[in-house]
């Protein structure tokens, strides 16, 4: 889900960007290094909404650049274990279907998709029920809830399951 | 491969041959219930058994046994909770630990305050990106396009956020409104299978849990 949180970084700045536009060098820099950047512990940096302080630069020694230490605002998002998302399919096949929530994946593994579901292949494979009311195939919406999540340098990967009460595709009128 | 460690020191683990066990926390917790039937808990990413499907998916589970079952300190990491009743060690249901992981000064903020913000920057962006040099990176667009279509549901997410906000009352956190709020529940018992971590005070919250749903579903947006 989404958060609002303030974070801080240490942006090193050359020199030559000093003078009359030094803040919003600094902040131009900021945006390039961290929006779309993601950690464990925050998650993905979807925006800066504002800087919230710029503390006072400290020269380095032996080179020119200073450091500042920059205080931000900024929307993230990060998934959550127990989580109840929404996602479009992007992807399936016999282990499982991928689906894509904002900036994170998703993979339901077939165990984690209830045992009336089935798989068939064909040019759209598809997840089918056996009386064929309910079917996943990609550009589906499900309700899934995440259990497991995994991050690397640039992307936050999860698991996910529909196999409990109230997950599942999405029918807009009807039920989940 | 006795439980190594401290953990299963009282436990006598012969006999019981089936584990093998890579997270010795959880042979530690067995403390004397073993039935033997310890599946292969391997590592604890989101591996998990296909023996391990049974049919009795409540999605409920009764915690009845020592929640020392989780080898990491009850976050509920155990991929099988809430899916499957493993025979003799069911595993606490996974819950939404937020507060927990953030820092403080995290704000949970629902997809719809999200949409606001992220359209607002987006007009700016606009402007900007007639600088060849920007380049607006791609999760933004994602994370954009994920709260256009989650966070359209209600209209005005001021009043949402209100009627909300009466729920802290009864002592809901943050995270847990946020949930109720993105996935727009219809009945109350929606929202205590999805958030499980509301079910142990299911009956204070029921009678306020079903007004605020009430007014959520007028403020629903038939987008």
């Amino acid at each position: 889900m989404f958060f609002h949180i303030i974070l801080e970084r240490n942006m090193q700045l050359h020199p030559r960007h000093f003078g009359r536009n030094l803040r919003d060098n600094l902040v131009a820099k900021l945006m390039k290094d961290v929006e779309g950047t993601c950690s464990g512990r925050h998650g993905f940096v979807v925006a800066i909404t504002g800087i919230e302080n710029i503390g006072k630069g400290l020269i380095r020694d032996g080179t020119g650049f200073v450091t500042f230490p920059v205080k931000y605002q900024c929307v993230v998002f990060r998934p959550f274990k127990g989580e109840i998302l929404e996602a479009v399919v992007t992807m399936v096949n016999k282990m499982g279907f991928f689906a894509e929530a904002g900036p994170v994946q998703i993979f339901v593994s077939n165990h984690l998709i209830p045992d009336d579901m089935e798989f068939q292949s064909g040019d759209m494979p598809n997840y089918t029920t056996s009386d064929g009311s309910v079917k996943i195939q990609k550009d589906s919406e499900v309700r899934l809830k995440i259990i497991g999540t995994r991050v690397d340098a640039t992307e936050i990967f999860c698991i996910g399951t529909i196999k409990d009460d109230f997950l599942g595709v999405i029918n807009d009128p009807a039920t989940a | 491969m006795s439980d190594k460690g401290g953990k299963g020191s009282s436990l006598p683990p012969k006999g019981i041959k089936s584990s093998l066990k890579s997270t010795t926390s959880n042979g530690g917790s067995f403390k004397g219930k073993e039935d033997g039937s310890t599946k292969s808990k391997k590592g604890r990413k989101v591996q998990f058994d296909s023996d391990k499907v049974s049919p009795k998916s409540s999605g409920k589970t009764e915690s009845l046994f020592s929640k020392g079952n989780t080898g990491k300190g009850g976050k509920g990491d155990n991929t099988a909770s809430t899916v499957k009743k493993s025979p003799s060690k069911p595993p606490p249901p996974l819950e939404l630990k937020v507060e927990q992981e953030l820092p403080k000064n995290a704000k949970c903020i629902m997809d719809a305050e999200a949409l606001q913000i992220l359209q607002g920057i987006q007009d700016q962006m606009v402007i900007l990106s007639e600088d060849p040099s920007i380049k607006i990176p791609a999760s933004f667009d994602r994370g954009l396009q994920y709260a256009k279509t989650t966070g359209n549901r209600y209209t005005d997410y001021q009043s949402v956020r209100r009627i909300l906000e009466t729920l802290k009352e009864h002592g809901v956190t943050e995270g847990e409104i946020c949930v109720i709020a993105n996935v727009g529940p219809e009945t109350a018992d929606e929202v205590f299978a999805l958030v499980p971590s509301l079910k142990g005070k299911k009956e204070k919250l029921m009678e306020p849990l079903k007004g605020v749903l009430d007014e959520l579903a007028k403020l629903k947006q038939l987008a």
